[in-house]
């Protein structure tokens, strides 16, 4: 749980923050998708918008995450004896 | 060490680290306190709900007061109207907001954590539900510890009946601040909301009753960046609540009215209560510690139970790290609050907010742009003129409507067709054609500056000269 929301707040707070500059500069109707211009209201644009940099922030903590884990987090996966370090600990 | 970690390649510290951050979250259940403190983190609650709940159905010139229009792009805050080209006062507002927070820290404290914060304000109301519902502290220890029967279930689902409904209202006032409120509530009254306002409500409700009702202390221990590092900001001179040491130790429990120098023990009675009524969950007596918000609902409990013992008051208060090792009383105190961390944080702060104000009050009331109509460069119409085509994008920023005149100079023989005199809407733009001729031989082959000007007929103050662009064949 605990990992989860390092992953997931982190990235909402940055998300929000990066949200409100990109729409206070760009014009949701100055945006193109798939070299279309976008066609959904603005609020759902808005909107849409929040989850995406969300994700991509998530992506980037969940990535953090991932490599800032410990020599031990990583061998306790491995099933060798002499490697079992972590296993013992439990 | 070595023993739990047998292969000396692996560390066990990391391991470790881990197993203490997963701790076993035990559910804090604050003590309800009475005080000067409690009285003055009340009158915040109110202060702070009433403009949050309220502000959004105040009227203003027939229109919303304070509405954030996303759909026009345009912010109402009162009397005044911010565009996106206003960003740069949304941008100070919020340096403001940093250096009032840098400044009131580096005087008090966390004061904004202990009386003013979101997540305070949202947990007193959520916390004084639940009391108000399932009763005291220990009678909710109790209910907790309780295998569940028809009177906790009916508990249970009045708390959370209760909080589900203010966490909707104040998802509802969030979404209330984006799209008109009365029309929103009419919505709701009909059941036709939109999909997104009702997308947002729920998840402004959601994180509201999640935060407050749940995970409470947890969010400033373990999600509020501002708890990380508001310790920078801290100084011998800053005001923290503090417990004096040297007055309470050795701490141990006594009969009512005994001199604790009779029985060589401090002024704590170790009582408990401190750390009962601690919203986090600890003992102040171990020290400042980052857990603590600086609520001071310590100070009024502590105070309470000296009163009874027949003890001076103050064995827990705001105090210095300076006052407390030199014995200083609040003269001392307030003597050196004035040292150079607060006199620049000051200065700054005060340089920025005549800027802003400054700004706010020469706010231009009429704004022009000039875009060049780029399909046709330049062309020949009847009579050997040249004609260039431009866009002129009028915003009356004003909260009246403007008629304005339009005009062009800066070539020989210069003139223009479209609309000379417009006219304007408050608080809204308008773009027009305007076609601009002269004869061949004016000006230079290539691009020559030409002027437009736009005078509001009303007042001639409220004028713009605007630059553009004159391709000559």
């Amino acid at each position: 749980m605990q990992k989860i929301l390092w992953v997931l707040w982190p990235s909402f707070v940055v998300a929000g923050i990066a949200e409100g500059i990109f729409f206070t500069v760009i014009d949701p109707q100055e945006l193109y998708l798939f070299g279309q211009p976008v066609h959904f209201s603005k609020i759902a644009t808005y909107s849409v918008g929040f989850f995406g940099f969300w994700a991509v922030c998530a992506a980037s903590s969940l990535m953090t995450w991932f490599l800032q884990l410990s020599a031990s987090d990583l061998n306790k996966n491995m099933h060798t004896p002499h490697h079992s370090g972590g296993s013992v600990q439990q | 060490m070595a023993s739990i970690t047998p292969n000396p390649s692996q560390e066990s510290k990391p391991s470790f680290v881990e197993e203490s951050l997963y701790e076993v979250h035990k559910k804090v259940h604050p003590r309800a306190v009475s005080g000067v403190f409690a009285t003055w983190r009340w009158a915040l609650v109110w202060f702070t709900q009433l403009a949050y709940y309220g502000t959004c159905w105040l009227p203003w010139n027939g229109r919303q007061a304070v509405l954030f229009d996303l759909v026009e792009r345009k912010f109402y805050i009162f009397g005044l109207v911010f565009w996106p080209q206003d960003v740069i006062f949304l941008s100070i507002l919020l340096i403001i907001s940093a250096y009032s927070l840098f400044l009131f820290t580096a005087v008090g404290g966390r004061l904004w954590c202990g009386y003013a914060c979101p997540q305070t304000v949202y947990t007193e109301i959520f916390t004084w539900i639940e009391q108000k519902i399932e009763g005291e502290r220990n009678a909710r220890i109790k209910l907790d510890a309780a295998p569940m029967s028809a009177r906790k279930l009916w508990l249970r689902t009045a708390k959370y009946g209760s909080w589900i409904l203010l966490a909707l209202w104040t998802g509802f006032t969030f979404v209330g601040y984006f799209s008109p409120i009365k029309t929103l509530w009419s919505s709701v009254l009909s059941f036709s909301l939109g999909p997104w306002e009702t997308f947002w409500m729920l998840f402004y409700g959601a994180f509201t009753y999640l935060f407050a009702g749940h995970l409470r202390e947890q969010v400033c221990k373990h999600m509020c960046p501002y708890a990380r590092f508001q310790g920078v900001m801290f100084d011998p001179d800053t005001l923290t609540i503090t417990y004096d040491t040297e007055r309470g130790e050795p701490r141990g429990a006594r009969k009512k009215g005994v001199n604790p120098q009779s029985i060589a023990k401090g002024d704590c009675v170790d009582c408990g209560i401190c750390v009962q009524v601690c919203p986090t969950g600890i003992d102040i007596r171990d020290g400042l510690q980052y857990e603590c918000i600086g609520c001071a609902a310590c100070i009024d409990a502590c105070d309470q139970v000296m009163e009874k013992m027949d003890y001076p008051k103050g064995l827990i208060r705001y105090s210095t790290e300076h006052a407390i090792e030199a014995h200083w009383g609040w003269k001392e105190i307030i003597g050196h609050v004035v040292r150079p961390r607060v006199i620049i944080y000051s200065a700054i702060l005060g340089a920025i907010c005549v800027a802003f104000v400054w700004g706010i009050a020469t706010k231009a009331s009429l704004r022009v742009d000039v875009i060049r109509d780029r399909a046709t460069l330049a062309r020949e119409v009847e009579g050997g003129l040249i004609e260039n085509v431009y866009r002129l994008h009028v915003i009356n920023v004003s909260e009246q409507p403007h008629r304005y005149s339009i005009s062009v100079s800066g070539l020989a023989g210069i003139d223009m067709t479209g609309d000379r005199i417009v006219e304007v809407p408050p608080a809204a733009a308008k773009t027009y054609t305007v076609q601009v001729r002269v004869p061949p031989d004016s000006g230079k082959k290539g691009s020559n500056q030409i002027f437009f000007d736009v005078k509001s007929l009303a007042d001639e103050k409220v004028a713009v000269h605007e630059k553009a662009t004159f391709l000559q064949p």
